[in-house]
């Protein structure tokens, strides 16, 4: 059980596919313009991770080694489409503010990092937990980074509004640059933070 | 062999499966896009709509609204311009049978967050409001015309007026009549 | 002509692979350590990303569309890019041992490269011609060269520079990218 514990939490902070392996950065960039964007599209890479691991462990064994990533891509293609396909027909909203990074899911790095450290060489109740926790640990670092640069770049939150309409918000934060400076700026905090709990 | 073997299996299976969803999802997504397109339309209405009327013509799509009596309260109609800040801006345009705006919205745009992007907000439309292709200059102040721009997004207000005056000439082709019959 | 003029320099500058559209960001970081390594990158995703939206271009108008499937989309543009790495692979190995050693290990890697996948999807949805396509695409490519040879340049200079201790690294990597999107959104507005 104790392993179960740890396989599912170290993805939250220790070893959070984002801010400490710098995986899926792509979309981690591209789409945290607001909470509910990034919480969108946190929870549809947590589906196809979760779909391709459960897959992945279960046909490992047959699938030969010369056509293991072919063989895994279209796995994770295939989860891809069905949740482009979930969205589209019920959240027209999202995909529309998603745009093409829904497809790109199919080559966030993170899932095919996943299918080939962990999911091909476990057990189907492991690679559940697996997903699970780097799902979890994706998804709050899309949702830490998009709350940020929503809060500060369009001073509103979930949409709704935090400060008058005329009041001048730091823009920059909502613009491609503020990507870049708020996942940087949050990392050396938790590089901080880290130091700090070691140094005791 | 058999590498190709399970790599065809692998394909087939993903092939039926996608068949399926794609199936099962097909009228959801229609009726999605169908639904997003009407609360667009309702939002640039001040009156509920009872029945939508589509028509295409080659360049652009106009939706006819109708109450519970059947008669056309106004006519939304799809307009963009390529004057832009960063390109394109698509708008949805709504207009009395008279053919006095009502409102519009913009749909897709690319302009800068924060400063281009206030030609959908309330405040700055309300000056559409009422104005007709007769009668108004259609340009901004700075151009010699009556629209205001925007602070630091002149460009961005000479593109929605640019659209507004394109779709207004739409529906006075389509609706040469000014009752719009 | 002038309209191509300008997909190549909304392409290069304006929408910046890398700096707007937020594409091929794990081998911006990964391998943009030294300025050999960035360059050596930069032209196999060149090459790959110039055939890969010709071939999924071509397979989209005459396969996807006709036969009313365009929701194997993804998965079929995914396998076109895969098969088209592993053929240059082979092709190059085959062809000249020097280009491969030096070429080769980036291969494996591109087929991950959202940026591949990314300029085939955004081909199609902008509704591009054959030639403005691969136009396109090739020169998103010099865009993403661009990128990385300009922040390998800064991340040589910044391993001598005195950086605070939780910025290390990482982080003022992130923030010097912010600094470099920062000037290129002073394209914005250039192509209209």
């Amino acid at each position: 059980m104790n392993e179960a514990l740890n396989i599912l939490t170290r993805g939250f902070v220790r070893e959070n596919p984002v801010t400490k392996m710098l995986l899926g950065l792509c979309p981690v960039l591209a789409v945290t313009t607001s909470a509910v964007n990034g919480l969108g599209m946190g929870l549809a890479t947590t589906f196809v991770l979760l779909g391709s691991n459960i897959v992945i462990s279960l046909t490992a064994k047959v699938i030969p080694d010369t056509v293991r990533i072919p063989a895994f891509v279209l796995v994770i293609a295939t989860f891809v489409t069905i949740v482009d396909l979930l969205i589209k027909a019920y959240s027209p909203e999202l995909n529309q503010a998603l745009g093409i990074f829904i497809p790109l899911i199919v080559v966030n790095c993170m899932i095919l990092g996943r299918a080939e450290a962990f999911a091909s060489r476990n057990g189907i109740w492991y690679s559940v937990i697996d997903a699970v926790g780097m799902g979890i640990g994706f998804t709050l670092a899309l949702f830490v980074l998009s709350a940020f640069r929503e809060v500060l770049g369009s001073g509103t939150i979930f949409n709704m509004p935090l400060v008058g309409e005329d009041a001048s918000t730091i823009l920059v934060f909502a613009l491609p640059p503020g990507a870049f400076a708020g996942l940087g700026l949050i990392i050396a905090g938790l590089n901080a933070l880290e130091k700090k709990k070691g140094g005791k | 062999m058999r590498p190709i073997i399970t790599l065809t299996i692998v394909g087939l299976i993903a092939a039926a499966l996608l068949a399926t969803v794609e199936d099962l999802t097909r009228e959801p997504i229609a009726l999605a896009k169908a639904e997003m397109k009407r609360k667009a339309i309702e939002e640039i209405f001040p009156f509920g709509i009872d029945s939508l009327k589509n028509v295409e013509t080659p360049k652009t799509k106009f939706y006819e609204a109708y109450d519970k009596k059947g008669v056309l309260k106004g006519i939304a109609v799809e307009s963009a311009t390529t004057l832009g800040y960063s390109g394109k801006i698509e708008i949805l345009l709504g207009v009395s049978p008279e053919k006095k705006i009502f409102d519009y919205k913009v749909v897709y745009h690319l302009e800068t967050p924060g400063l281009g992007d206030k030609i959908d907000k309330p405040k700055y439309k309300e000056q559409f409001r009422g104005r007709a292709l007769e009668g108004t200059v259609w340009k901004v102040k700075k151009d010699g015309g009556e629209i205001d721009e925007l602070t630091a997004a002149t460009i961005s207000a000479r593109a929605v007026t640019d659209a507004v005056e394109r779709g207004l000439k739409y529906i006075n082709e389509q609706y040469p009549n000014s009752e719009g019959k | 002509m002038q309209e191509l003029f300008l997909v190549i320099i909304s392409a290069v500058f304006v929408n910046n692979v890398v700096f707007a559209r937020f594409l091929g960001i794990c081998p911006y970081l990964g391998v943009s350590k030294n300025l050999d390594t960035a360059i050596g990158m930069g032209f196999a995703v060149t090459f790959v990303m110039t055939v890969a939206t010709a071939i999924t271009y071509v397979l989209q108008k005459a396969v996807l569309i006709p036969f009313g499937i365009e929701f194997m989309q993804t998965v079929m543009f995914i396998l076109v890019i895969a098969s088209l790495v592993q053929l240059v692979e082979i092709v190059l190995k085959k062809v000249s041992k020097s280009l491969y050693s030096s070429l080769g290990i980036y291969l494996p890697l591109i087929t991950t490269n959202c940026a591949i996948l990314g300029m085939a999807l955004i081909a199609i949805q902008e509704d591009y011609d054959l030639l403005t396509s691969v136009v396109f695409a090739f020169f998103s490519a010099m865009g993403f060269i661009l990128a990385i040879v300009m922040f390998a340049g800064i991340r040589i200079k910044l391993e001598e520079a005195d950086v605070p201790a939780p910025f290390k690294n990482v982080p003022i990597g992130f923030i010097s990218a912010a600094i470099l999107s920062l000037a290129f959104m002073g394209f914005s507005g250039l192509v209209k």
